[in-house]
């Protein structure tokens, strides 16, 4: 009871039960969405497929950490970082579907090493590490979608309750404030509601067509989720409208006039090797996780 | 770097700048309402119930086979379907009606009887798998005048295929289109309109097609033959909009997908398993049809009627039970398996052709999806998408009926006891699936004769024959006789 003033306020305060990272509360939500999918959306997911993705992942990401760190002489200073690999495995138990384990399994090493093999030095900015330009979960999910027979991307799996665009939309909100990178999902949102709303309104449909393709839950978590994420997205705020606004059109692109259902994915995928290049063009300080931020032994996640 | 990808067609697909727009959407008679209105050349009284559809799909090739079930007089059908493109003689063909009795009698719902064993005879085990019943769907020459030029109509191409008359056209403005139709004696519903416009906006050709009565009766057919399109569009879709012009109320639409992968599933609404291996109380076989649809109500309102059923979803080559035989080769290229084509249908394996890659041609995966579908829920029309997911599933409800001996020994009270239980979990859930009042269930089940039991009548072991005994001394009464013995 000594410490009651010290505790008291930590557990009133919102935030205190999470700590200070973000990640913190984006694994919560995400595993909330996962057990809301499995509970009320009757999901053909099994334990395994989602023990498999948390085991791969984290496994993979210690050995990446491991080699990256005797590369570069730096094994004292780094700490294993689970709470990244924790989140991509659980954004791809939620998005992605799949039969096998071990399409699972490569979906997650393919996701974690891709965050070490694909990065890029920002010119100018040698001392800190550099940056990896693909969202590991997109990433993953891409190359299951293209080495493998069995996944797939499930766009209905939500439906289009409203509830549940309320859900995603709140809560996701709650991480970006913490994280900054609001920006992002309004102007993805936006141009692509945009875009939508003036073919919708060009072809003659009624408001509910437009308002039904808007509210699915999968474009939803990927726009509060995935596109947010400060580590692989373009560091200056005006680069990232830009980029988002990107996305927004190469999906619609994708989606009605290639009929492609996952479309908002491969959009990602397909636009995210810009972010170098945006970096390049608008410099801006890179995203830190940790509140006081590391300098230059923070190893990228 | 970035892994190879083998699954290069896709990724073709999405990179080829010269994908061309094919769409494919239709609107119709009743019998096809999923995808349209009907259009009467009189003021005849139709509505829209349920129609039935079997979609056969490999890369973008599709054939699309439209159940006929109209009932009118066949003078007064006429239908409109638009489709990607201008379609040939040959791209158009008249199927035989029982292909898709013969889908639906395949992948129906099941019922499934087991006969429980004499519980005084362990050894003997004899399960009978008796496929009693199925579901039973009630599925649910042309003036050119010189407007149509003014109109924006073209008239693409016109032939006759069987006892149809069709009609390529092509429009510019909706207006057009149905002032073209009306001024050709086509009965328009009200809000065509509007409806017309987003299809000819996505530059969509409409198939048109009128019984010739001459060809009918020679055909010597009393009803109207199911009609198949052959198109290649990598749009994988069915219009519903257009087909809920004619009803506000639910319409059931039935349909049966093809594919050499695996599983459909949608990819604008949710698809949904139906409750299935449900064990219910035996007398629902003689009320199987109401049991289901009963059943299917109940659980289309618990999922917010936004949802689309999975029924069904099983490879051709076999089923567990059968409640019809698998489709023949010969069935399934009516039914518009094309795939299987291309290896040798004689048997022989050509050259350059492993025998794993002409099994692989040969898959057929059938999906039954059973869509109840109303303007409020359901807006915008349905998209589909082709999974490897091969998992199988059916509609399955299982019956088990009580042993019917005698069973005196122990264990034979033991299995009556068992009974009961089993009757009163079959009732609830029987109540809970269909929302039927579980008492007036309960009164319809057998009834099965319990002796009292007590903790201690099996503490005391006694030989077969000493139990048999003591089921005859229960039978005729004293719920001690058995103990002091």
């Amino acid at each position: 009871m000594a410490n009651f003033e010290t505790w008291m306020p930590r557990l009133i305060a919102p935030g205190a039960w999470l700590g200070q990272d973000a990640r913190d509360w984006q694994i919560a939500f995400l595993s909330m969405f996962l057990l809301l999918g499995l509970t009320t959306r009757a999901w053909t997911l099994s334990p395994e497929v989602v023990g498999g993705a948390i085991a791969t992942s984290l496994l993979t990401q210690y050995l990446c950490q491991t080699l990256s760190s005797l590369a570069s002489n730096r094994v004292a200073k780094t700490s294993f970082n689970w709470r990244s690999p924790l989140i991509t495995a659980l954004g791809l138990s939620l998005l992605l579907r799949v039969d096998s384990v071990g399409t699972m399994a490569i979906a997650a090493i393919a996701a974690i090493s891709s965050k070490f093999l694909l990065r890029w030095n920002t010119p100018g900015s040698a001392s800190t590490p550099p940056k990896h330009f693909f969202n590991p979960a997109n990433f993953g999910i891409i190359t299951a979608l293209l080495l493998t027979a069995d996944a797939r991307i499930s766009p209905g799996q939500w439906g289009a309750e409203f509830w549940y665009g309320a859900l995603f939309l709140a809560l996701g909100g709650l991480v970006l404030r913490r994280v900054g990178r609001w920006d992002t999902t309004v102007a993805f949102l936006v141009s692509y509601a945009g875009l939508e709303a003036g073919r919708n309104l060009w072809l003659g449909w009624t408001g509910d067509v437009l308002l039904h393709r808007l509210s699915s839950g999968s474009l939803l978590l990927f726009a509060l989720f995935m596109v947010t994420d400060p580590r692989s997205i373009p560091n200056h705020s005006g680069a990232r409208m830009l980029w988002a606004g990107a996305i927004a059109l190469l999906t619609f692109i994708l989606r009605n006039v290639y009929f492609q259902s996952d479309a908002v994915f491969w959009a990602l995928f397909i636009l995210a090797p810009l972010t170098p290049l945006l970096d390049w063009l608008f410099p801006k300080d890179r995203f830190e996780w940790h509140l006081p931020r590391l300098s230059s032994v923070e190893v990228s996640s | 770097m970035f892994p190879i990808p083998f699954r290069i067609p896709r990724l073709k697909l999405l990179l080829s700048a010269c994908l061309s727009l094919l769409l494919c959407f239709g609107f119709a008679a009743p019998a096809w309402a999923f995808c349209g209105f009907y259009v009467a050349k009189a003021d005849t009284k139709l509505y829209n119930q349920a129609s039935q559809v079997a979609i056969a799909r490999d890369g973008d090739r599709t054939v699309l086979t439209m159940a006929n079930d109209f009932q009118g007089d066949v003078q007064d059908f006429a239908m409109v379907v638009p489709v990607p493109t201008v379609l040939e003689e040959g791209q158009v063909h008249v199927g035989d009606p029982s292909i898709i009795e013969r889908l639906d009698s395949f992948s129906a719902p099941r019922l499934v009887e087991y006969f429980d064993d004499d519980p005084c005879e362990p050894n003997r085990r004899f399960d009978q798998d008796a496929l009693e019943s199925r579901a039973v769907f009630s599925a649910p020459p042309m003036p050119q005048q010189l407007s149509a030029q003014k109109l924006g109509v073209t008239v693409e191409s016109q032939f006759t295929v069987g006892e149809y008359d069709i009609l390529i056209l092509s429009a510019k403005e909706s207006s057009g289109l149905a002032t073209w139709l009306k001024q050709n004696g086509y009965k328009l519903p009200r809000g065509a309109n509007a409806l017309l416009r987003p299809y000819i906006r996505q530059k969509l050709k409409f198939f048109v097609a009128k019984v010739n009565l001459e060809e009918f009766d020679n055909s010597g057919f009393q009803n109207l033959r199911p009609l198949q399109i052959a198109y290649e569009s990598p749009r994988f879709m069915l219009p519903i909009r257009l087909g809920m012009m004619n009803a506000d109320s639910d319409q059931d639409l039935m349909i049966y997908l093809m594919s050499p992968q695996g599983r459909v599933e949608l990819t604008n609404y949710r698809t949904v398993e139906i409750p299935s291996d449900e064990e219910v109380p035996v007398f629902v076989k003689n009320e199987f049809e109401n049991f289901y649809t009963s059943m299917f109500d109940r659980t289309h309102e618990k999922e917010g009627r936004r949802v689309a059923f999975l029924e069904y979803a099983w490879n051709m080559a076999g089923c567990d039970p059968c409640s019809a035989n698998p489709l023949t080769p010969e069935e399934l290229r009516q039914a518009g398996v094309f795939w299987t084509q291309s290896s040798d249908r004689s048997g022989n394996i050509g050259p350059g052709r492993t025998p794993n890659r002409r099994v692989f041609k040969n898959n057929v995966f059938l999906t039954r999806l059973h869509v109840r579908y109303r303007r409020d829920k359901f807006p915008e029309d349905l998209m589909f998408q082709e999974t490897g997911n091969q998992q199988f599933f059916q509609g399955r409800y299982v019956l088990r009926h009580p042993f019917k001996g005698e069973a005196k020994c122990a264990a034979g009270n033991r299995y009556r006891r068992e009974v009961v239980q089993r009757q009163e979990q079959e009732a609830q859930t029987l109540a809970s699936l269909t929302g039927w009042n579980l008492d007036e269930i309960r009164r319809k089940l057998p009834k099965v004769e319990v002796n009292a039991s007590s903790w201690w009548d099996g503490l005391w072991k006694k030989s077969v024959e000493q139990s048999s005994d003591a089921a005859k001394r229960e039978a005729a009464g004293g719920w001690w006789r058995s103990l002091w013995q």
